[in-house]
């Protein structure tokens, strides 16, 4: 069991036969700090304890938070190994199970080569767990295909951020500056539902008088609070982007001295942005000319910015180019380096930062390394013990696997904290891949839609019944404590990784008894990368309030704030993003004539696997549903509450009416945390962004009808 | 205990993480005490967070034939006592605010009572203690007195003077919830 921490001069109610266990939340990559209640007789997960102390989240919570523990010692969990026998899912053995897997796993790998099998993973557990995935295919099995569902949620940010930056680190700065910062331009995120706790910083700052300007095309609560609500068509951040920087050149706010010293591009960036004049950016984008003005001015003016994005403009077949643009507007100010100031993503998973940094990517080696550079190959061969011509070569995206999958190349697969079957664009599509496949293995503590259509189904344990670290939003390692023993005969992931490339005759290179030798190997595996985790220790994770990285030796205390003197490009200079305005994947057409866009509610997390089966979470929202602008829904005569048919090429779907003005006249909006006939995913859009791979769920073109009564 | 619940319903995200953390306090039975509500969800996504007032005379009390609802010596307005409460639902009645809540089962109205076994103990309420906006606080009086003060004072900062027909946008929306007299 963990041992138990409480900082000096904090009090916390603590009842009687009961003890607090220190740990994050589960959820969003803002990792809120918690405490878990424990009955110390029966040694059962009780509740749920602020934890006032914890520096980036001061004990604040949201309705996913709060509620987190009860998924724990829930009734749905899965506590046995399922085979499916004759359509059924049959209770069965770990002995038995993982038989089948072994005979499966060796009779496809023998008839079609190594590669037959993919593994598909998830950034909702740990550092631990996440390095292990990309080991567990490259090692355990052999095969080039593993990918995660992070290509759905932080590649384009990475993308971008490689591009301009050189590295990907999701904050530049720590979070607890933000309260001194003068202005945050925060574009396509709606923080206020999908990172709830990180509020309080904008408050902080709003309240000493700093401005917000918020680009969405919906008045979200994030919107709502903003001075400058840029209430622009979905897709269209590009050109939004260009036409700030426009008018940050031609008003003189840039600051020249950093961009000599520190970009390169900038002629050419001038060049690009000329035409973007608040005309023309406000034909492109429909916010209203002299909003885009407001903006500009509020953001040039400030003397410390942070320039923030979500989603909004990272899931969109330009993402890549979105996040680079977004980036530079901060460094035309200069921003970048400095106190209180800088530029940030927000993650969406609990461990998006830490999962995407240590090899779970197709093209990704532990530390940022890459596949395809043979010194890269051969530092971790060498960590890893195999020779480097052993390891396999880059493999495809998450949605591209699927693909791969409908003509036969990926036979088996196993999924990994993951339900692609919820969370990819055009489901439909999707589902028939997975349902085509020879084999298909499932980890995970509930039945998701995805474990629905496996072959077998291991219990995995929750975050709260497992040690390891995650890095949150800020790029800062924190500590995820073991609350209670697994239930049932729930396995952590990495211990059925080590079980399974036992039984593929690789245990060789998975002998661990605990997280904490998987995370020793990690800190060695990354070390020298870009993403160096060298000096990262629990123990230092304790002392200083977690440990943000790169922390490259062994006394290093970690860098909160990173790019101070140099970038991490190869000149040491960052590259202005010179791109053009090219638009969404799809263009609107007479019959599919509104734009569609999607994301999350407060009340529900990823694809909703975990929060659909809280009782507090579903009695506040049940179901999706599509919210219109009252002028739209009176053109088809819709009331609010209606059911309407939403269809696109790719599928279609019933959904009840929401009729607001907090919404654009010519957009409407699903949430996707529901899967099969509920699920907006059967109408989004899977074209790529050609860099990042990562889909366009936030835009596509749709057609409304109503429904005969 | 000489705190005070703030309320700025302004900063509310409508998250209702309040509600669920009601539900999580000891005494609280897993049954919310508060409310969260939009304000015209058609007009925009503005909701507030609602929760007893421990008024200083209150109505429930007062109109609670059984004697039931009790005020504690700090001035927390506890739920009706099980054994007094006779199911009349005259509280409910009577609280201009919504706030006290009837369990049709047990027959025996329920109510916001500040978290008293945190708050006794100078703990946040779970609801100040987790909203994420600092719409809900529990601060001292003279916390409150700074923070309706610095409204002010960020007024003046952005030229906002109250005209002839807006006077009441200057009003400040927040108010204080006493538990103590300050007198």
């Amino acid at each position: 069991m963990s041992q138990f921490l409480v900082k000096e001069g904090v009090k916390n109610q603590i009842r009687q036969g009961e003890k607090l266990v220190t740990t994050h939340c589960c959820y969003c990559g803002m990792q809120c700090g918690m405490h878990i209640r424990v009955d110390e007789k029966s040694n059962k997960v009780v509740g749920v304890e602020p934890r006032y102390d914890w520096v980036l989240t001061k004990g604040k919570m949201c309705p996913k938070g709060v509620t987190a523990y009860q998924t724990i010692d829930h009734p749905d969990r899965i506590k046995l190994p399922l085979i499916k026998k004759n359509g059924k899912f049959v209770e069965s053995s770990w002995e038995e199970a993982l038989d089948l897997i072994e005979r499966k796993f060796k009779e496809l790998q023998e008839k079609y080569g190594k590669d037959t099998l993919g593994v598909y993973g998830g950034v909702s557990m740990t550092n631990e767990k996440c390095y292990l995935v990309g080991k567990y295919a490259r090692v355990g099995l052999g095969t080039r295909y593993v990918d995660y569902n992070g290509r759905y949620c932080m590649s384009s940010a990475a993308g971008g951020f490689n591009k301009t930056l050189g590295m990907d680190r999701g904050s530049t700065l720590p979070w607890t500056e933000l309260e001194h910062s003068d202005c945050f331009f925060m574009s396509g995120t709606n923080t206020a539902e999908c990172h709830p706790t990180s509020i309080q910083w904008f408050w902080k700052a709003k309240d000493k008088g700093a401005k917000i300007i918020v680009a969405d095309p919906r008045e979200t609560a994030t919107a709502r609070i903003a001075d400058v609500h840029l209430d622009l068509l979905p897709g269209t951040d590009t050109a939004l982007a260009n036409g700030i920087m426009h008018l940050l050149i031609k008003h003189d706010y840039v600051d020249y001295e950093y961009v000599q010293e520190r970009c390169n591009n900038f002629a050419e960036l001038k060049e690009v942005t000329a035409k973007f004049t608040p005309e023309y950016t406000s034909k492109l984008t429909g916010v209203a000319v002299e909003k885009i003005i407001k903006a500009a001015h509020i953001f040039g003016k400030s003397p410390r910015s942070v320039v923030m994005f979500a989603r909004g403009v990272e899931q969109q077949v330009s993402g890549v180019d979105n996040v680079s643009l977004y980036t530079s507007m901060a460094l035309l100010r200069g921003q970048i380096g400095k106190f209180a100031s800088g530029v940030a993503t927000f993650t969406g998973q609990g461990n998006g930062q830490g999962g995407r940094e240590h090899g779970q990517k197709a093209d990704a080696l532990p530390g940022y390394r890459k596949i395809n550079d043979p010194k890269h190959v051969e530092y971790v061969s060498g960590v890893w013990g195999i020779k480097p011509e052993e390891m396999p070569k880059e493999g495809v995206s998450a949605y591209e696997m699927f693909g791969l999958m409908e003509n036969k190349t990926i036979r088996g697969m196993h999924v990994i904290c993951s339900n692609p079957v919820v969370s990819s664009p055009n489901i439909n599509y999707v589902t028939k891949a997975m349902e085509g496949l020879d084999f298909l293995v499932v980890s995970d503590f509930f039945l998701s839609e995805t474990a629905e259509l496996a072959d077998v189904v291991l219990p995995a344990t929750t975050w709260a019944e497992d040690e390891g670290t995650t890095t949150n939003i800020e790029g800062r390692v924190i500590r995820i404590r073991k609350v209670v023993e697994p239930i049932g005969e729930s396995k952590p992931d990495w211990e059925i990784i080590k079980l399974i490339s036992e039984r593929m005759e690789k245990g060789k290179y998975f002998d661990y008894s605990e997280p904490r030798e998987i995370f020793d190997e990690l800190r060695v595996a990354s070390k020298g990368g870009k993403a160096d985790y060298f000096g990262v220790t629990y123990e230092k994770i304790d002392e200083q309030d977690g440990v943000f990285w790169p922390a490259p030796t062994e006394d290093s205390k970690g860098t909160p704030s990173i790019f101070q003197e140099k970038f991490a490009t190869e000149d040491g200079k960052a590259n202005l993003a010179v791109i053009d305005y090219r638009g969404p994947a799809e263009v609107k057409s007479k019959e599919f004539p509104l734009w569609l866009t999607t994301g999350r509610v407060v009340f529900h997390y990823l694809s909703g696997n975990q929060t659909r089966r809280v009782g507090f979470l579903m009695e506040q929202c049940p179901e999706p549903f599509v919210e219109m602008h009252p002028e739209l829904a009176s053109q088809y005569q819709i009331e609010n509450g209606e059911k309407v048919k939403l269809s696109t090429p790719r599928g279609h779907m019933i959904v009840p009416v929401k009729i607001t003005k907090a919404i654009r006249k010519d957009v409407m909006f699903v949430p996707y945390h529901w899967g099969k006939h509920q699920s907006v995913n059967q109408l989004t859009n899977p074209a790529l962004d050609p860099t990042s791979r990562m889909p366009e769920f936030k835009v596509c073109a749709v057609k409304l009808e109503k429904l005969s009564k | 205990m000489n705190k005070i619940m703030y309320l700025e319903f302004e900063r509310c995200i409508g998250c209702r993480a309040c509600q669920a953390a009601c539900r999580e306090c000891g005494d609280h039975d897993a049954k919310e005490r508060n409310y969260v509500e939009y304000v015209d969800f058609t007009e925009s996504r503005q909701t507030f967070p609602m929760l007893c007032m421990q008024c200083k005379d209150p109505a429930c009390a007062r109109v609670c034939p059984a004697n039931a609802i009790q005020i504690t010596e700090e001035g927390v307005v506890l739920s009706a006592m099980e054994e007094k409460c006779i199911g009349c639902r005259n509280c409910t009645f009577g609280c201009p605010f919504g706030i006290p809540k009837f369990d049709f089962e047990k027959n025996k109205m329920y109510k916001c009572d500040m978290c008293y076994d945190r708050t006794r103990e100078d703990i946040a309420p779970m609801c100040a203690s987790v909203c994420p906006s600092d719409a809900i606080r529990f601060i001292d009086f003279d916390e409150m007195q700074q923070l309706r003060r610095r409204r002010t004072q960020m007024n003046l900062v952005e030229g906002k003077k109250p005209q002839e027909g807006n006077k009441w946008d200057y009003v400040p929306e927040f108010f204080g919830v006493y538990t103590d007299s300050q007198s």
